[in-house]
């Protein structure tokens, strides 16, 4: 499983607990975060806020409202670590 | 002050508290739960310890070295179903931070509490700290719970512990993560409010609040409730306000108190089910109908303040919703849902 991959995995899981959801219930990457899994604002910002802090990495909450799909949510957490790890990563 | 602990650091009045205090070079502690939406607070250059209330002994660690610990946390009733549960939630939280600063001998407590708690004043005055009621109010969830948070700080300051309140206003500006007073700015302004109820309604700049928090641990002041109702306006002038600022749609549907509790009451039976929220929750009703001139001058006075002109403070609130997309398209699909649920609601009361 590549990194991006299992970040997504992460990001599924986090979903899955905010949301409350029983194990057998399925997420695709396809869901709308609102429409489809009736993730309100609040939740999407817990989703944000805990990804950000396991991953370290500083995301901008307000670039983060054009996020519709989980696909989108997985893009922008796995755009954000890149820049940020790969920039810490040129710096050190 | 060198060091405070703010509990509920993460909120809406936990966050401005923090800058407040941050600019007074005050080093700041904060509390935080594993769900905590600690995004913003992480931005802050704040020390922050994750302790849960029903943990005594981490609560008393976080109390330790701090000239004033705040209480911000106190619980807000999501729906206003289930008195009984949002009353012993209050009650045992209220209890946890209490027992704890009395064992530490925190120099300072102070909470904040709502004057949405006061009962009727007397004819010939405004209510005051003296109109908080003495029994558990029985028609509201959320004054009943705001009742049990401020009957264990009063207690606990009868007792010798030196604990101020704070009794705000509905808070106004940013930061408001979950939108709770702003909400009517919000309403008004994406259109999709679909009616209110007519009443005095309290507004407050949320700055202003947090720097009352401030003021009050001064440890000159003698521990006391202050009343910060901020600006007395009547909420149809509020919602006319914000359209007339920002754009958007006064309702059209002006309902007696009668009718809005029945309304509020069957849209939070249905947002409940599916944890979603409501175009005009109960509360807000409660609060509107409950309206009635608060004196805020004496307190300005004690705490030597000036209020932030209501304006400010709107505008302060609509940029800061704006900047975080709560008016935006998706927020009105949100918002929509509500509106569904609100014709649901109509179609089952006819």
């Amino acid at each position: 499983m590549s990194n991006d991959e299992a970040r997504n995995q992460r990001i599924l899981e986090l979903v899955r607990e905010i949301l409350e959801m029983d194990d057998d219930d399925v997420i695709e990457l396809t869901h709308r975060m609102r429409e489809d899994l009736g993730m309100d604002s609040l939740g999407s910002l817990e989703l944000l806020s805990r990804l950000s802090e396991e991953l370290r990495i500083d995301m901008e909450m307000e670039d983060a409202m054009a996020i519709s799909t989980v696909a989108d949510a997985c893009a922008f957490v796995n755009r954000n670590y890149q820049e940020q790890h790969s920039a810490a990563a040129t710096s050190s | 002050m060198k060091r405070a602990l703010v509990i509920g650091g993460t909120g809406f009045v936990g966050l401005n508290l923090v800058d407040a205090l941050l600019a007074q070079g005050v080093a700041v502690r904060c509390t935080r739960r594993k769900r905590s939406i600690t995004v913003y607070l992480r931005r802050r250059a704040v020390e922050l310890v994750e302790v849960a209330l029903d943990d005594p002994e981490a609560l008393k660690r976080a109390m330790l070295d701090c000239d004033a610990v705040f209480y911000t946390a106190a619980p807000y009733p999501r729906y206003s179903i289930d008195a009984a549960a949002e009353v012993e939630a209050a009650d045992r939280a209220a209890r946890a931070v209490v027992s704890a600063a009395a064992d530490v001998g925190v120099p300072r407590l102070v909470f904040t509490s709502s004057t949405g708690l006061l009962d009727p004043a007397p004819a010939g005055r405004a209510a005051d700290a003296r109109d908080i009621p003495r029994q558990m109010p029985q028609d509201s969830v959320y004054r009943a719970s705001k009742w049990a948070t401020h009957r264990c700080f009063a207690q606990a300051r009868r007792e010798g512990l030196p604990v101020s309140g704070v009794l705000a206003g509905g808070c106004i500006g940013p930061w408001d993560v979950r939108a709770g007073t702003g909400g009517v700015l919000i309403g008004a302004v994406t259109g999709l409010m679909p009616w209110y109820t007519e009443g005095l309604v309290h507004l407050v700049d949320v700055r202003d609040v947090a720097r009352a928090h401030v003021a009050a641990a001064d440890p000159r002041l003698a521990p006391s409730d202050h009343c910060l109702p901020g600006h007395t306006v009547a909420l149809g002038a509020v919602i006319r306000q914000c359209v007339a600022r920002y754009g958007g749609r006064v309702p059209e549907q002006v309902l007696t108190v009668e009718q809005a509790r029945t309304r509020a009451d069957l849209d939070e039976q249905q947002a409940a089910a599916k944890r979603g929220r409501v175009p005009f929750p109960r509360e807000m009703v409660d609060i509107v109908s409950a309206g009635q001139s608060i004196d805020g001058q004496s307190a300005l006075g004690r705490l030597g303040m000036e209020l932030t002109p209501l304006s400010s403070a709107l505008d302060a609130a609509h940029g800061w919703f704006l900047r975080h997309g709560y008016l935006s398209a998706g927020a009105e699909k949100e918002n929509e849902r509500c509106l569904t649920m609100k014709h649901e609601t109509n179609a089952s009361l006819s």
